[in-house]
């Protein structure tokens, strides 16, 4: 338990992250949009072509879109593991009750869930790299 | 959400205030004040408690029962399997029966008692006195007794439904008799109970938790209650939706799946399973999260990687969406599709699998004693693993192929929920027994009924994985000899009465009479959360005092905790005005921000209830005029019910709630419980909403002429005059709010009567921009779907003018004032959705159908 006196300093420093629960879901929503738009358009794209057709364009979407959520996820995890500060203080379980504590949590939990996040995606766009027809 | 120091006064307690001796005289007399205000309701009365105690019991056994009818209808099927070509049950009768055994589970056992489990112990686990809304636990659980009685009482009038749990169309809505009818009507119902049940939940974790216990600090159970509170609102509505659309085709023969007339049934299988995977997760998340209080208890030390197990809940959760279409392997999608539901089921196998990791972590390096519960649990870990191995194997479409629809899949799916669910739940009753009957279950007896419970799982299941692969098919109601099916048959039969006894057994140790038995200890497993400060004997006030905390394991971690409890040393230990009180406390770091008053026992409740059960029942039977009447009573009560005591303005602003800290009696915006409330259910609306819109969109992509080609559309003028109509309302709304709150009444009152007629002015003209054309909803499919999105905004900006009104009427009775303005905020942010909604319709029924 820290003094009085930091905690005062604590507040100040953490005490506008409100909305910081959000953040722990912001990687998890990016697979969400990846995996959508990759469901979507090719449903879209296998309904409406003429057959014969191949899949070129569309597998270059997807490797687009999977590039661009790779990166949105690697920086959201980024910002967390400098939130966290493993390195500085190497503080792995947060279990104190002080709004270091929290904080640190707070992005430990969102830099997981960036990794799992980023695997997903990795999973997701596989199949695109296989398959070159909508049958 | 900050505190001001200044104005709340002293927060944190030091250490010095919490040593400070309480009063005797004092404690004698708040003790007594307590016990009167929370006293539960004694003879007939006693079933108008709704307090989270009582409820959750109620719920518990509710739920309890209908599992073991379920069970009844499972041995039947397994009777008539047991041989072939057996004529114990009828074809017809067999297929009900299955229909049922699967469709009880789901909706009348598992999905419920997550819920049940949680308003019993989830208050004790976080030191409230109760839910947020114990009226809309209590409303909950009624419509879930009367729903579920329906449903279920269909059996024994040879009228059940009887197309499969997953009631496809066209099988489903060609069904002849009122089966399918009372499957749709019935469930729609529990499943807005679900839904209710996961608003309050959600609201309660985020909002309720003991003043210090941050977001870091709290039990896992509350995480994945989070989690799978989350979960219910984007899973059940699409599943509503497609109730909705379904019945609006066995009503009315709008042809949403039909494809003479433009419909399609895959519609049906995506906006079932997009409810249906997630919701095997739903089931299974909240169970495991017994296990993470469990685990920790036995091996007497924390959980090994709390992060890691909160990651794993919210990762699967996020998957877990992304999963559906591996049930609809053999539909003939795009290969593409398949791969990319294949490899997201496959992903989802990471963190599931990293809390089993941890709670491995947790035993090997923790002292473990072997009880019962930690049997179960174990018993669980292998049961699970053994289904989830194989459900790696269907994820690959290939496989999934040669056996789908066959034993093997009713092997894994079995696997997967007895390891998931059922395991883990019959050891959370083990273990948390004596926080809600102040008793503890027979350890004999539990080692008993376990050893018959696992081995009859296994004997019964197992042989099915070869079933299976030999071929035989599911839902089949006999077969020929000869097959080599017959002998693994029978052992399944055999295993199903060895873990029938196995119930029978846990049931008698769980209902016998124990009155003859001594009391439980306080804390019989020596465990670390709050539920363990429970009151030996029984108090119905939750919790003596509500603490602060400090530790994830307040019990092992903060001395003499337990003692200043009791003494009522901390927060709310008194009840001076007679009020039934709670704290609320900030979302992340839980500081005290309002002491709110709670609803106590009425029998309104239950009354509305029984107006909603008619309002679905009677449709079941194409009986229409009452059903618009019952609805009309259950709004009148709500709403009497809301009026009575929702956000009631307190006689005094704040009230000294103990060691030196004041906080207001009244809040409103998004300080206050009821505006989190509506916010999480309009989530969960916003969901159906869109899933309709998906319907139309879906139709584009899967059909090529889709609108056909020279079909009518709705008028666009009116349309868009109609949408421009409402907007305005829905700007009048949140003029009242404003002018309100700058102390114009007048003005606030002027503009809520103004928004009443635009709203009732723009929804005429939306319905006229629809009506005054040719469009047959009969007829096509295209004018079927514009006519469900018209009926949805209709129904929606209904709801709006009664809160226009309501509001309106608040504000002449002197309910509503620019001080106490919670009703008028709660509004705006339903108008916020509607907003939404409405721009969304306009475009979907007045302009995209003419620019695709």
């Amino acid at each position: 338990m820290k003094k009085p006196s930091t905690h005062d300093q604590e507040e100040r420093e953490f005490g506008e992250e409100v909305d910081s629960l959000w953040r722990i879901v912001f990687s998890p929503l990016v697979w969400v949009f990846h995996f959508l738009a990759c469901y979507i358009v090719t449903a879209i794209i296998c309904a409406k072509m003429p057959a014969g057709d191949t899949l070129a364009g569309l597998r270059w979407f997807i490797l687009g879109i999977t590039l661009t959520s790779l990166v949105g996820i690697a920086a959201i995890g980024w910002r967390s593991w400098k939130q966290w500060g493993f390195v500085d203080d190497g503080v792995k379980v947060q279990d104190l009750p002080t709004e270091e504590h929290r904080h640190e949590f707070l992005a430990h939990a969102s830099f997981l869930l960036s990794i799992v996040s980023f695997i997903g995606v990795c999973y997701v766009a596989v199949p695109a790299i296989f398959l070159d027809s909508c049958r | 959400m900050s505190l001001r120091d200044d104005a709340n006064g002293c927060y944190p307690p030091t250490e010095a205030m919490l040593d400070e001796p309480v009063d005797e005289q004092w404690q004698d007399n708040s003790k007594r004040r307590l016990r009167d205000v929370w006293k539960t309701p004694a003879g007939w009365r006693y079933w108008s408690a709704v307090n989270n105690s009582e409820v959750g019991k109620w719920y518990c056994l509710t739920a309890f029962f209908f599992m073991m009818c379920a069970g009844v209808l499972a041995l039947a099927i397994r009777v008539q399997l047991a041989v072939p070509e057996n004529d114990f049950l009828s074809a017809g009768r067999f297929n009900q029966f299955f229909t049922m055994h699967g469709s009880a589970m789901m909706f009348l056992f598992a999905v419920p008692l997550f819920e049940a489990i949680s308003i019993l112990i989830l208050p004790g686990m976080l030191g409230a006195r109760d839910m947020p809304f114990p009226r809309l636990s209590a409303f909950g659980f009624w419509c879930f007794v009367i729903g579920g009685v329906f449903v279920l009482g269909s059996v024994l009038f040879d009228a059940a439904p009887d197309s499969g749990w997953f009631m496809y169309p066209p099988l489903a809505i060609e069904s002849e008799g009122i089966g399918s009818d009372i499957w749709l009507l019935g469930l729609s119902f529990i499943e807005i109970a679900s839904i209710a049940a996961a608003v309050e939940l959600i609201v309660g974790v985020l909002k309720c938790r003991p003043p210090g216990m941050r977001i870091n600090l709290m039990p896992l159970y509350a995480w994945y209650v989070l989690v799978v509170g989350g979960m219910i609102l984007f899973a059940f509505p699409p599943l509503i939706a497609g109730d909705l659309l379904f019945e609006l085709q066995r009503s009315f023969d709008w042809p949403f799946f039909d494809p003479d007339r433009g419909g399609d049934p895959m519609l049906w299988q995506h906006l079932f399973w997009i409810f249906g995977h997630p919701e095997v997760y739903i089931i299974f998340l909240p169970s495991i999260a017994i296990a993470a209080m469990v685990v920790p208890t036995v091996a007497r030390r924390p959980i090994v990687g709390y992060s890691w197990i909160v990651l794993s809940a919210v990762g699967t959760g996020f998957l877990s969406f992304g999963l559906w279409v591996h049930h609809m392997f053999t539909t003939g999608l795009p290969a593409l599709s398949l791969g990319f539901f294949s490899a997201a089921s496959e992903a989802v196998v990471i963190p599931t699998g990293i809390q089993l990791f941890a709670f491995v972590a947790t035993l090997m390096v923790g002292r473990v004693t072997l009880n019962v519960p930690m049997l179960f649990i174990a018993g669980a870990l292998a049961i699970f693993t053994a289904g989830g191995l194989t459900g790696v194997m269907l994820a690959l479409a290939p496989f999934n192929w040669q056996v789908h629809d066959t034993y093997f899949i009713v092997a894994h799916l079995h696997y997967t929920l007895f390891g998931g669910m059922i395991f883990p739940v019959l050891a959370g009753i083990y273990y948390f027994y004596p926080v809600f009957t102040k008793k503890v279950l027979s350890p004999r007896l539990g080692k008993w009924s376990f050893w018959l419970l696992f081995t009859g799982f296994n004997i019964t299941f197992l042989p099915m994985h070869l079933t299976g692969l030999l071929g035989m098919p599911r839902r089949v109601y006999t077969y020929q000899t000869g097959l080599g099916w017959d002998w693994l048959n029978l052992i399944s039969t055999v295993g199903s009465f060895i873990l029938a006894a196995g119930f029978l057994l846990f049931a008698w140790d769980l209902l016998r009479p124990k009155s003859r038995e001594p009391d439980t200890a306080r804390n019989p497993w020596n465990a670390g959360t709050l539920e363990w400060t429970h009151d030996v004997p029984e108090e119905a006030w939750g919790i003596r005092s509500i603490p602060y905390i400090r530790s994830r394991y307040p019990l092992w971690d903060q001395e003499k905790l337990v003692e200043r409890i009791d003494a009522g040393r901390f927060y709310l230990a008194d009840a001076a005005e007679g009020k039934r009180e709670t704290l609320v406390t900030s979302v992340l770091d839980a500081k005290p921000i309002q002491c709110m008053r709670v609803t106590g026992p009425a029998w309104i409740t239950l009354i509305a209830a029984l107006f909603t059960g008619g309002a679905f029942i009677f449709p079941t039977f194409h009986i229409y005029t009452p059903a618009v009447i019952c609805a009309v009573f259950a709004g009148a009560c709500i709403l009497y019910w809301l009026w009575t005591s929702t956000a009631p303005i307190p006689e005094q602003d704040r009230k000294p709630v103990g060691l030196g800290l004041s906080l207001p009696i009244y809040a409103s915006g998004p300080e206050s419980a009821g505006w989190w409330g509506v916010w999480i259910t309009m989530l969960g609306d916003a969901t159906a909403f869109i899933s309709l819109v998906f319907g139309f969109f879906f139709y584009w992509t899967t059909k090529t002429d889709f609108p056909p080609v020279g079909s009518e559309h709705a008028n666009l003028l009116f349309m868009l005059l109609g949408g421009a109509v409402l907007l305005g309302a829905w700007a009048l709304t949140l003029y009242a709010r404003d002018s309100n709150t700058k102390g114009h009444v007048a003005r606030a009152r002027k503009a809520l009567v103004l928004g009443i007629i635009a709203s009732f002015t723009g929804m005429a003209l939306v319905i006229w921009s629809v009506r005054s054309t040719g469009m047959d909803p009969q007829a096509h499919v295209y004018p079927a779907i514009i006519h469900a999105l018209l009926l949805w905004l209709t129904a929606h900006v209904a709801v709006g003018v009664i809160m226009q009104g309501y509001c309106l009427a608040g504000s002449l009775f002197g309910k509503l004032t620019p001080r106490y303005d919670a009703d008028l905020q709660n509004i705006c942010l339903f108008w916020h959705f509607l907003g939404f909604t409405i721009v969304v319709c306009v475009l979907v029924m007045g302009i995209f159908p003419r620019w695709l």
